[in-house]
């Protein structure tokens, strides 16, 4: 009688222990962000992300742009979500790493550039509104998407951009209609109002009216 | 007779002509590093400088060649601190909440009202006044009673995430961020006027307001603008200046901190002559 008693309260323990753990199963996730230049933003949207169910250990490193955060493991983020999310609140992502709560581990490395032979690359400059690092950072990123595009780069007192690309491969409409989706105006592409609102109060520029 | 009235005269109108006072501007003196810390805010408390180190979340006081003397810790991203007597009052971006530190320990402002990222608090005898960034307003509390005044827009009176606010004698000055301005309302919350809105500023983010003149960081640009009390620009600064955030006069200094280098600036008050006016850097 005793030993089952004995057993029966051990087994209690085990499976309370065991719910627990369980429980507590947490993924780590591990953002490498780009453009981190004004402290309001970047602790506005870390606080922002403190607001979803769950997460934990919100944490950001302006200047390393080390963005981490645990979430539970039931969930099952994926890359891609976190990566859409962190677009959301107006971080660029650069790379990602999910440690999960089993252990296994997931990358992404971001952008692939595409290698352009110098006979054929085309070099072009163009006007993008914006007004920051992280609206640098947006912008760069959403040229460098573009298939065909090797190069690019913004500057944020003259608002030029110049780009390098493949013209047999895209064109340059193209590379301002993805600049556009990212939230920035360029002279032939107005951001949709939605999108431009989305955007981080540093990154709210004067609109190019077209 | 008549030589002596016009000798007292004149030598009334000549010592009247000195005392004249002569037009003044900023020159850089000095550069102070403190390392290891990204201020945000600066405040002086009985004569000690005190930093808000936003990026480590905590407060550093620092002795004149900026070692860190003192820290305090556990803080959630703390921004434009004040400081009245011995007390200091932390406003928490990442809490919500403004905490008041002194020798006894810490609490926090107990208030109604609910914040959502507080940036920048200011306290003047019995008034309190706190910029309150993510619902674009301004909470000030009169010695008996809590206003709140602004909302999100681009008219007079409207806030686009305010980042600090200066209570003076009779007015509330509040460096509206991303709308790119300084605005000025009375005590009842009634806008009165704005200045700088034609500086083409990006992230008008902290505000030291004098006796006689407004001081503004203009973060994305790496200057400062001192305006006169009605609003019309007297001075631009950059030496050295990057990413400033904040601003203080002490013992007739001005400091600018640094947010991304940890630099802190520091000008000293000169007279001009006024054919001498280039008031520019």
């Amino acid at each position: 009688m005793k030993k089952t008693v004995l057993l029966t309260l051990v087994i209690g323990i085990m499976t309370v222990f065991s719910a627990n753990a369980q429980k507590k199963a947490m993924d780590k996730f591990m953002v490498q962000v780009d453009g981190l230049g004004c402290p309001f933003c970047a602790y506005g949207l870390e606080k922002k992300f403190k607001e979803f169910k769950g997460i934990k250990a919100v944490k950001i490193d302006i200047e390393t742009g080390d963005f981490s955060f645990k979430y539970p493991a039931e969930k099952a983020l994926s890359m891609q979500d976190v990566e859409k999310q962190v677009e959301k609140a107006g971080y660029t992502p650069v790379s990602s790493k999910i440690e999960r709560a089993d252990g296994t581990i997931e990358e992404s490395k971001g952008l692939s550039e595409t290698k352009v032979a110098e006979g054929k690359l085309t070099s072009k400059s163009l006007m993008v509104a914006g007004n920051c690092g992280m609206c640098e950072a947006r912008i760069v990123k959403a040229a460098k998407s573009v298939q065909g595009v090797s190069e690019a780069s913004w500057n944020k007192d003259t608002k030029m951009m110049r780009v390098g690309f493949d013209a047999t491969m895209t064109a340059l409409l193209d590379i301002e209609k993805a600049i556009s989706d990212s939230g920035h105006d360029t002279k032939n592409h107005q951001t949709d109002d939605a999108t431009y609102n989305a955007l981080p109060a540093c990154c709210h520029y004067d609109r190019i009216s077209q | 007779m008549k030589l002596l009235f016009i000798s007292i005269g004149l030598f009334f109108i000549t010592s009247c002509k000195e005392k004249e006072e002569l037009p003044k501007k900023w020159v850089f003196v000095e550069t102070i590093e403190v390392k290891g810390v990204n201020p945000i805010g600066i405040a002086n408390v009985d004569g000690q400088l005190w930093l808000s180190d936003g990026d480590h979340n905590r407060l550093v006081q620092i002795d004149k060649g900026g070692k860190i003397m003192k820290t305090i810790d556990s803080l959630e991203r703390p921004m434009h601190i004040d400081a009245l007597g011995k007390t200091l009052y932390v406003p928490e971006y990442g809490k919500d909440a403004i905490e008041m530190i002194d020798e006894n320990g810490r609490t926090v402002l107990q208030m109604k009202d609910s914040l959502d990222a507080p940036a920048g608090v200011s306290v003047y005898k019995k008034e309190k006044a706190i910029a309150d960034f993510y619902n674009n307003r301004i909470i000030y509390f009169d010695g008996r009673n809590w206003i709140a005044f602004g909302k999100e827009g681009k008219a007079k009176g409207y806030f686009y995430y305010p980042t600090d606010v200066q209570i003076t004698e009779d007015k509330i000055w509040v460096a509206d961020a991303y709308n790119n301005r300084v605005q000025v309302f009375d005590k009842n919350g009634k806008f009165l006027q704005m200045m700088g809105q034609d500086q083409k500023m990006n992230a008008a983010t902290g505000i030291f307001v004098s006796d006689s003149e407004v001081f503004i960081t203009d973060f994305e640009n790496d200057r400062v603008l001192i305006f006169d009390k009605e609003g019309n620009l007297k001075q631009e600064l950059s030496k050295n200046i990057e990413k400033a955030t904040d601003l203080i006069i002490q013992d007739g200094k001005l400091k600018i901190i640094n947010y991304r280098n940890g630099k802190i600036n520091v000008f000293n008050q000169v007279a001009i002559e006024p054919n001498q006016a280039d008031m520019k850097k």
